[in-house]
């Protein structure tokens, strides 16, 4: 018989190396009709990095995300990257690319204030025009401001920047210390059916409520959302590597070493928490490694609610689960006819047969 | 040496190559359509999904000799000079494919779903790609598209779900 | 080592159409020329757009070069021997008949290596095994042939001579002082981390009820859908491009530099898109190996791992054993934490350092505890290395903490989520380390999933029984 049951879990993570430095570097180039390439020695290993590290170039240029076109992942032309690990890319690379957008974009001012008749410093950059704050009516399109810096004025707009997050080493007696620059929060809630005579557990619904600070592009948060729980319910319920009594592998192979496909994932319910970090690029933090972190705590909770075996130990296989169950049966006093309820319980869960 | 003749996205194509050679080899190394991908060379990813013969096949574990004759159409063959399809209109709009890698397959396998079944439930598009790995994405958005491109295929509007 | 050309007396097994073949069709691929730009990718402001991917369009056409799809004139292919043994000494290697062998151009082993260690902390890790092996994984010799087929065929006439030794698997084990060195004279112990606050024995005395969990995690694998792939070719000026699905190039370049004692500025490292790292892919592991092949057969080479060498012989997740005892007041409310985080750390360091610090300060959850006492270790043991896996150990601690959390819910019959709220970080809450945290969140997290998901409380289930 399926029994439901749900579980929540709550986490925080996080964001960037812990106390050591990981810097990333980042070259903006404003083209002459305004649009824009950066330079970053960060990979793109299938998150959207790229696309988030134009999005913030676009912001900070006032420009479009199609009209940045990003160069990237080659030690020769692009800068430094400490690189696609810890969750860092949207919150330092993102803040080094700004940071150099923004040098690119005061040279701009700095071509554009005169043929204004402000100083650099009353400029803006938004919707494709630099205009004098408060009085957009007088603007020039960044278009005609970046060929007039080649063209006459000899300066090409180029910004170069670096980030570090800043931290504070920890004491080797008592661990105090500042080890990131910033951290994101997140709570999922796992229901699921666990089939009390097989001890077979299936994932129902997840909903996972997370911080990323601004959302940049929440398209792509969804993603590594949707990707993290499918990963995490993986990590929860089915995978293991295996090795035997002399260290050798058992099951170094997909047809053994079994992970989610389409049949195991339901719908993931993605909300994005509200937040801003003024340390991060716009508010940004980061979303990576965040998304997989609570799913078996929360799948593992709910398998309690639904049949009252604590799992103290992954993957909670059917075999685990089954296990669990007999070893609970046994220990409680059978009941014969003992008070059990005839209908589901407030949660639509079956009553006992 | 196996001399094999098919029809490849449409056009008749020949190669002589060791009996043993696998579609998905003769794909990549001789006809250069690197879209199918080795994720396994055993038949557990589905990332060398193609379709032969209206079916959807892991070209790894089929061998030249069984495509001899054969109609095969590769991920290659979908788009047109003019259009995109839209399964692959689709999974751009709402980002279904992250790093990327199982797409061409994941795309094979739902094309050869929607010629079989044009109005297929979240059920039914799940059980077409459960042969077909993906670590990136946890299937949510590529549901959405395949939904999205049956409605285009049918004629009928795309819903403006959450992605739109 | 053969001075004249290798003599092929059978063709490749493959013929590449490649560019010193013209008469090759043309590949059958059309694709439109899209000159319509997607609505998010034309607003402004850029941020908080739901833009799509410039390489979504890409993805889906089949069009994204990865690593394997890139061909070069002239290209060899390289496999791997692993060495099947999880523990032993190395006698001898003879790759005799493998050079021998029509089709191989070229054999190396870890002896071929200027210097042969490298990894992101402790550098225990070498390209090729030398003179000991440390996992089934581990790599003693790789082969450049004219095809896959014929590298594969070569790793089998390649004799390795072992000494095997007792390999040491459980961490537990390790764990103990008289257990001999895995890595001596270096101890099994390869890392240590502690977190002290307040007075965590006086919290314990003055709580109302004492938890005592123990959770254990296992070993899991990125399994990317891409495997590793890496070409590597010289210029006659001793410069070395390598191709690399590495997520991280500025380190890659450096340890290639060091491995081969070359000039960094002779290193050029590209990486394309890489087919899905989630941590596997952030330190180099044969392009050491591969520059040395085209270097000794002045072809470029590329080499691919087989999805079993994916799972042996790439990093994996830390199997983390965990211990936590909290005591907590009549109303849930945690007073004091007391926790022992054992990673198991696998053959070599890797990711390990970074995995046990953040193991160990996330490990006491997201709540104010001003009485804490964690400490972890780190210990060797004769399985595949364990490295950086998406979340650095905070996956496994999660499942602790918070499996632990529910259980005091459930004992006192207090809501899980009100139990939460009630010992969750505020803003400007100190973390473990006494870090004063800002945007903060975890609170509005949890009444925002509650809320979504249509939480009511305890509910029947708080009995246990599922009924």
């Amino acid at each position: 018989m399926k029994r439901r049951g749900r579980g929540m879990a709550c986490m925080w993570y996080p964001i960037g190396f812990t106390v050591a430095a990981n810097p990333s570097a980042a070259v903006v180039k404003i083209n002459e009709d305004g649009t824009a390439t950066l330079l970053t020695g960060t990979v793109e290993t299938g998150q959207g990095s790229l696309t988030i590290l134009a999005q913030i170039v676009a912001q900070e240029l006032g420009i479009a995300t199609d009209d940045v076109h990003v160069v990237s992942a080659d030690t020769d032309s692009t800068p430094m990257d400490t690189g696609a690990i810890a969750s860092r890319t949207t919150y330092v690379t993102g803040n080094a690319a700004k940071m150099a957008a923004e040098k690119a974009k005061l040279t701009l001012f700095e071509v554009a204030a005169p043929l204004l008749g402000v100083k650099p410093t009353q400029l803006e950059a938004q919707d494709h025009k630099i205009f004098v704050k408060g009085f957009p009516q007088r603007n020039m399109h960044i278009g005609d401001v970046a060929n007039h810096a080649r063209v006459v004025s000899g300066q090409p707009p180029i910004g170069s920047a670096s980030f570090n997050p800043e931290t504070l080493a920890l004491d080797p007696e008592t661990g105090q210390g500042k080890p990131f620059g910033t951290y994101v929060y997140a709570t999922q809630i796992a229901e699921v059916d666990v089939d009390d005579e097989t001890g077979e557990v299936e994932v129902v619904r997840i909903v996972a409520s997370h911080d990323c600070g601004t959302a940049i592009n929440p398209m792509l948060v969804e993603g590594q959302v949707e990707g993290g729980v499918a990963m995490g319910i993986g990590f929860a319920l089915e995978e293991e590597m295996l090795f035997d009594a002399n260290g050798r592998h058992i099951n170094p192979n997909l047809t053994n070493y079994i992970m989610p496909t389409s049949l195991d994932t339901p719908d993931i319910e993605v909300d994005i928490v509200d937040s801003y970090d003024p340390t991060g690029p716009f508010g940004a933090k980061g979303v990576g490694e965040p998304t997989l972190v609570p799913t078996a705590a929360a799948i593992a909770n709910a398998i309690y609610d639904a049949v009252g075996v604590r799992i103290m130990s992954l993957p909670a296989t059917a075999e685990k689960v089954f296990k669990a169950l007999q070893a609970k049966r046994e220990q409680q006093p059978k009941q014969i006819g003992a008070g059990v309820p005839q209908n589901g319980g407030a949660n639509g869960k079956p009553a006992v047969q | 040496m196996e001399n094999v003749t098919l029809k490849l996205n449409g056009e008749t194509r020949s190669a002589s190559v060791p009996p043993e050679t696998t579609l998905l080899r003769l794909l990549r190394d001789q006809f250069n359509l690197t879209g199918a991908k080795l994720g396994c060379d055993v038949g557990d990813c589905g990332a060398c999904t193609v379709i032969v013969d209206g079916k959807p096949v892991n070209s790894c574990l089929m061998l030249v000799g069984q495509v001899d004759g054969r109609e095969i159409l590769t991920i290659e063959g979908l788009a047109t000079a003019d259009h995109l399809h839209p399964l692959q209109k689709l999974f751009e709009h709402f980002g279904s494919l992250q790093c990327g890698f199982c797409g061409p397959g994941v795309i094979m396998s739902a094309k050869a779903l929607l010629d079989e079944n044009p109005d297929p439930s979240t059920q039914e598009i799940r059980d077409a790609l459960g042969g077909n790995l993906c670590r990136c994405t946890g299937y949510t958005k590529m549901i959405e598209a395949i939904k999205g491109a049956s409605c285009i295929l049918r004629g009928e509007e795309v819903p403006a779900g959450k992605s739109a | 080592m053969a001075d004249k050309p290798k003599v092929v007396d059978k063709p490749d097994v493959l013929q590449r159409p490649d560019i010193l073949k013209p008469q090759a069709p043309a590949p059958l691929v059309t694709f439109p020329v899209e000159v319509v730009v997607p609505e998010g990718r034309q607003q402004t402001p850029a941020v908080g757009q739901r833009a799509s991917r410039a390489d979504g369009r890409l993805h889906g056409l089949g069009q994204t070069k990865y690593i394997d799809d890139m061909y070069f004139p002239n290209m060899l292919f390289a496999k791997i021997k692993r060495a099947g043994i999880a523990s032993a000494l190395i006698k001898s290697i003879d790759t005799k008949e493998a050079e021998a062998m029509p089709g191989v151009i070229a054999v190396i082993t870890g002896r071929d290596i200027p210097c042969n260690s490298f990894g992101p902390s402790l550098k225990d890790q070498p390209v090729l095994a030398d003179t000991r092996v440390f996992h089934a994984g581990d790599g003693v010799a790789a082969v450049a042939a004219v095809s896959e087929q014929i590298a594969t065929e070569a790793l089998e006439k390649i004799k390795v001579v072992y000494e095997p030794l007792t390999p040491v698997l459980d961490p537990l084990e390790s764990l103990k002082l008289e257990t001999p060195g895995i890595h001596a004279p270096s101890a099994n112990i390869y890392g240590h981390k502690i977190i002290k606050k307040g007075d965590v024995e006086k919290a314990f005395a003055e709580s109302d009820h004492i938890f005592e969990g123990s959770f254990r995690t296992q070993m899991v694998e990125h399994v990317p859908l891409e495997p590793y792939a890496c070409i590597a070719q010289w210029d006659a000026n001793g410069r070395v491009t390598i191709y690399s699905t590495l997520g991280r190039i500025t380190l890659g370049r450096a340890d290639v530099g060091r491995t081969l004692g070359i000039p960094m500025s002779r290193v050029r490292i590209v990486a394309t898109v890489v087919g899905g790292n989630f941590g596997g892919k952030n330190e180099i592991r044969a392009e050491p190996a591969l520059a040395l092949l085209s270097k000794k057969t002045g072809r470029p080479v590329k080499c691919v791992y087989t999805r079993v060498e994916e799972f042996t012989s790439s990093t994996t997740r830390h199997p983390l054993i965990m211990d936590y005892k909290t005591g907590v007041t009549k109303q849930g409310k945690i007073l004091g934490r007391k926790i022992r985080l054992v990673l198991d750390g696998g053959a070599y360091c890797s990711w390990s350092e970074t995995t046990l610090g953040k193991a160990c300060i996330l490990s006491a959850g997201p709540y104010n505890i001003e009485n804490l006492h964690a400490e972890a270790f780190v210990v060797y043991t004769n399985k595949t290395m364990t490295g950086a896996m998406r979340g650095f150990g905070a996956p496994q601690v999660c499942f602790a903490y918070e499996s632990h959390m529910d259980e005091i819910a459930h004992t006192l019959g207090i809501d899980p989520l009100e139990i939460r709220l009630l010992n969750a970080f505020d803003e400007g809450s100190l973390s473990p380390t006494s870090q004063k945290l800002h945007s903060v969140v975890v609170k509005e997290s949890l009444l925002r999933a509650a809320k979504l998901f249509g939480w009511n409380g305890l509910g029947d289930a708080g009995k246990g029984n599922g009924a």
